[in-house]
């Protein structure tokens, strides 16, 4: 197949949304038989270049050429049957289709899908509704979906965001095999040690424009992250805080117990910490999360906030509490099609009884402060959903700044977000703390729990497994841990 | 192929529903066989092949506010045009109607994906403009059609084997055919999530005008069915409007979810038949029609709510 061309040459690409400038001027060349790690701040335009190789979205200018010939995808079918197949950041399987009608709307050979499926030792039925399917399986499937195409060149973005550490790790596994096949696949990925192990080439964006390209190797880290953030300073993800141990417990929890997911928990978060939650996918985390924001009751246990026995009802019990939950997934928290400016005020005027006018001097100098203590890029501040995905967590968690309350419980903040972004949440937590709020923090992403945290709690199936204080909470040992092996 | 279990529970309530109307209304009358069954049917095959339209296009994420209006225009334009023709005259008037109505159905899907207009807001206006031309063509009752072609529907004995088969056969030979194919697919999945959809490769505007193309030729059987049944056609907005409504009480009674992406063809069309029987039970006790809309009203409302539930308990945690 290689003729001298590269297997793809993107040149001078440009595209632009209105008044905002996704994609500038960016080059980007992937040789056959190569893994080429594309990288970037958020808002930096991967994924709108993506897009517009799949056929999503038209450029406005640039070219791009496979094996030497100029291509204009206009769908992501066409782009497919040029074996172009991308997996998305968001999962592309039709909710309320059966597996089986799924793989034929993308005319996908079932045979074909289930042996790539078999390789990640997941076995499903392909009559189940997509909808009762869990996220990371999904994702799965979704890459089976697009190896069962045999692709020349695949993409995947962001695919490992919501993966467990062992799923990670196979979908790193199939990039080698397909290298070995002499196909490409171009990997977007925030976490920078899947980067430097699997990649052989890196390039990285910013602001719309490819500002390095070089062979990825270990010790890459410092230099991508430096191309990234640009001038920006580099934020330190090392121990960067002061510990003060206080045993005040806000939130305790006793013995809780729900269905198969949680059995006998117990934990308790104290005044001005920050407690990491550890855990591998569905070891129990996202019932805990919600059991502690109201969102589900549980079968047994106790709750006691301030040290006062509490039930709740509906998450507006626990909100009165001072309990507020930042979830995993931005979309459902945010209101969309509304501003900045109401998605940071609405849970502070939740507390209005009546159907008084809101004070506007209030609520313009209230959100102007979270703005700027955020440092939320305000660019697309008329509706959130234009906003990058770090700029709508930043949101997320700005209201509850801006409404008050004693215990934080953050649900994976940082998952697709760019590092720069990663460091001011970590500091935003951290200042959170020292103020004397409480946080519970789970993330999929370990080297975090020594950055921001105090102290580390593994979920083990359900269980807790060990509670690991700071000096253990090195990345190794947490990883052991989780994988239910002692490290104490 | 299997239909999920979900579906099939709903499928399964709403026959045992019809099943115990059915008995309930039987032991009203002084007989119950054959020739009772067969003006059931005929009853309630406009209503139900119109039910089927939109339960098509409520699937693929839309809605048809002048399905009803679609079928009437179909109906005035074979009646009118039907009086003392041969039998092949009355199929060729059949066929020339059935086009008019995917054609209509086609531009429609073509409008709303071009202007990007809510489907609600164009349809309703097509509405207007299919009332407006009914009107226009026939601006009273009348018509008639071949004796033999509506032998067709009603049957040439005083059976219910025409008439089952009228509302059985589009289900076989159209609906089941294309729930398998890629452009069936292709519409639960534009009703499901656009947005996938795109990624999956449909061409999201392509698939709403087959959707809405498909829609129509059951608002054109329904409007054929009609002239066939009754050999007559009004024009007036009263009925038009009275049949959308109920197509879209039908649609939701049979499983079919308003969000898109969800249900099937038998759940509305034996829901037509609980439209029928609840009107024409009350009746049978002397109860004032007045009343029997209310209920007929809650009773939609109720069975939505369990069908609801059900669905709720059978999806995974959230």
């Amino acid at each position: 197949m290689s003729n001298g061309h590269p297997l793809l040459r993107i040149s001078k690409l440009a595209k632009s949304y209105g008044a905002v400038v996704a994609l500038k001027e960016a080059n980007f060349v992937v040789q056959p038989g190569e893994i080429h790690a594309l990288l970037g701040a958020n808002g930096a335009g991967k994924s709108t270049l993506v897009k517009i190789l799949t056929g999503v979205i038209a450029r406005d200018t640039g070219i791009i050429e496979l094996d030497g010939t100029s291509i204009n995808f206009t769908s992501p079918d066409n782009s497919r049957k040029s074996g172009v197949a991308p997996v998305f950041q968001d999962p592309a399987l039709i909710p309320d289709l059966s597996l089986r009608r799924n793989l034929k709307l993308t005319h996908t050979n079932e045979l074909r899908f289930l042996e790539e499926l078999s390789k990640f030792e997941i076995s499903i039925n392909l009559d189940e509704v997509v909808n009762r399917i869990e996220l990371p399986i999904l994702r799965m499937i979704d890459l089976a979906r697009a190896l069962a195409h045999d692709p020349r060149l695949l993409i995947l973005d962001e695919i490992t965001a919501a993966l467990p550490i062992d799923m990670a790790e196979k979908v790193v596994k199939t990039m080698g095999e397909e290298k070995a096949k002499g196909n490409s696949v171009i990997f977007i990925s925030h976490r920078l040690a899947e980067i430097e192990q699997v990649c052989d080439y890196a390039t990285v964006l910013r602001d719309g424009i490819d500002v390095d390209s070089f062979l990825a190797s270990s010790g890459s880290e410092e230099r991508i992250v430096a191309a990234m953030l640009g001038d920006k300073a580099l934020v330190q993800a090392s121990k960067s805080f002061v510990q003060r141990t206080s045993q005040e417990s806000v939130l305790m929890a006793k013995s809780i117990s729900f269905g198969r997911h949680l059995k006998d928990v117990s934990l308790s978060l104290n005044k001005g910490e920050v407690v990491g939650l550890v855990a591998l996918e569905g070891q129990g985390q996202d019932a805990l999360f919600e059991i502690l924001a109201g969102e589900i009751q549980p079968d047994g246990g106790e709750i006691a906030v301030h040290g006062r026995a509490v039930r709740f009802k509906h998450p507006s019990d626990a909100i009165s509490c001072g309990i507020s939950y930042v979830p995993g997934d931005r979309k459902t928290a945010l209101l969309p099609q509304r501003s900045i400016r109401e998605n940071l005020a609405i849970t502070k005027f939740r507390t209005l009884k009546s159907w008084r006018p809101i004070n506007q001097g209030l609520e313009d100098s209230m959100v102007n402060k979270a703005v700027s203590d955020l440092e939320i890029d305000t660019r697309a501040r008329s509706q959130v959903m234009h906003l990058s995905g770090g700029n709508q967590q930043k949101v997320t968690i700005g209201r509850w700044i801006t409404t008050g309350f004693d215990v934080l419980l953050c649900f994976d903040p940082t998952r697709g977000i760019d590092v720069g972004t990663k460091g001011q949440i970590y500091k935003l937590l951290r200042n959170l703390a020292n103020e004397g709020k409480s946080v519970l923090l789970f993330t999929s992403e370990l080297r975090e729990i020594q950055a921001t945290c105090d102290r580390a709690i593994v979920l083990y199936e359900g269980k807790i497994h060990q509670e690991l204080p700071y000096e253990m909470c090195d990345e190794e040992m947490l990883l052991n841990s989780a994988h239910g092996r002692s490290v104490l | 192929m299997k239909i999920s279990a979900r579906e099939q529970s709903w499928n399964l309530s709403i026959f045992m529903l019809v099943i115990g109307l059915g008995i309930w209304q039987a032991q009203q009358l002084p007989a119950f066989g054959s020739y009772e069954l067969r003006t059931i049917l005929l009853g309630i095959i406009p209503l139900a092949l119109l039910a089927m339209g939109q339960s098509i296009i409520i699937i693929g994420g839309g809605i048809n506010l002048a399905i009803g209006a679609e079928a009437v225009l179909i109906n005035i334009l074979t009646a009118k045009y039907g009086e003392g023709v041969s039998f092949t005259k009355a199929l060729v008037l059949a066929l020339t109607g059935l086009i008019v109505a995917i054609a209509i159905g086609a531009l429609t899907g073509w409008i709303i994906s071009t202007s990007k207009i809510a489907d609600i807001v164009v349809t309703l206006a097509t509405s207007f403009v299919l009332v407006g031309l009914a009107l226009f063509i026939q601006s009273g009752p009348g018509g008639s059609t071949n004796k033999e072609f509506s032998e067709l529907f009603t049957g040439p004995g005083q059976n219910f084997l025409a008439p089952l088969l009228v509302l059985v056969l589009p289900l076989i030979l159209i609906w089941w055919p294309l729930y398998r194919s890629h452009s069936g697919i292709s519409f639960y999945a534009i009703g499901s999530n656009k947005e996938a959809a795109f990624l999956s490769g449909v061409n999201v505007s392509r698939a709403r005008i087959k959707l809405y193309a498909t829609g129509g030729l059951f608002a054109g059987l329904s409007g054929i069915a009609m002239t066939g049944i009754t050999l007559s056609a009004s024009p007036f907005a009263s009925i038009s409007n009275a049949a959308t409504l109920n197509s879209v009480a039908a649609a939701v009674l049979g499983g079919v979810s308003l969000a898109g992406g969800v249900g099937g063809l038998v759940g509305p069309a034996l829901a037509t038949l609980v439209l029928y029987y609840i009107p024409t039970i009350l009746l049978g006790y002397g109860i004032d029609p007045a009343y029997s809309q209310i209920i007929q009203g809650v009773l939609t409302v109720v069975v939505v709510l369990i069908g609801g539930l059900l669905r709720r308990k059978g999806s995974s945690v959230r």
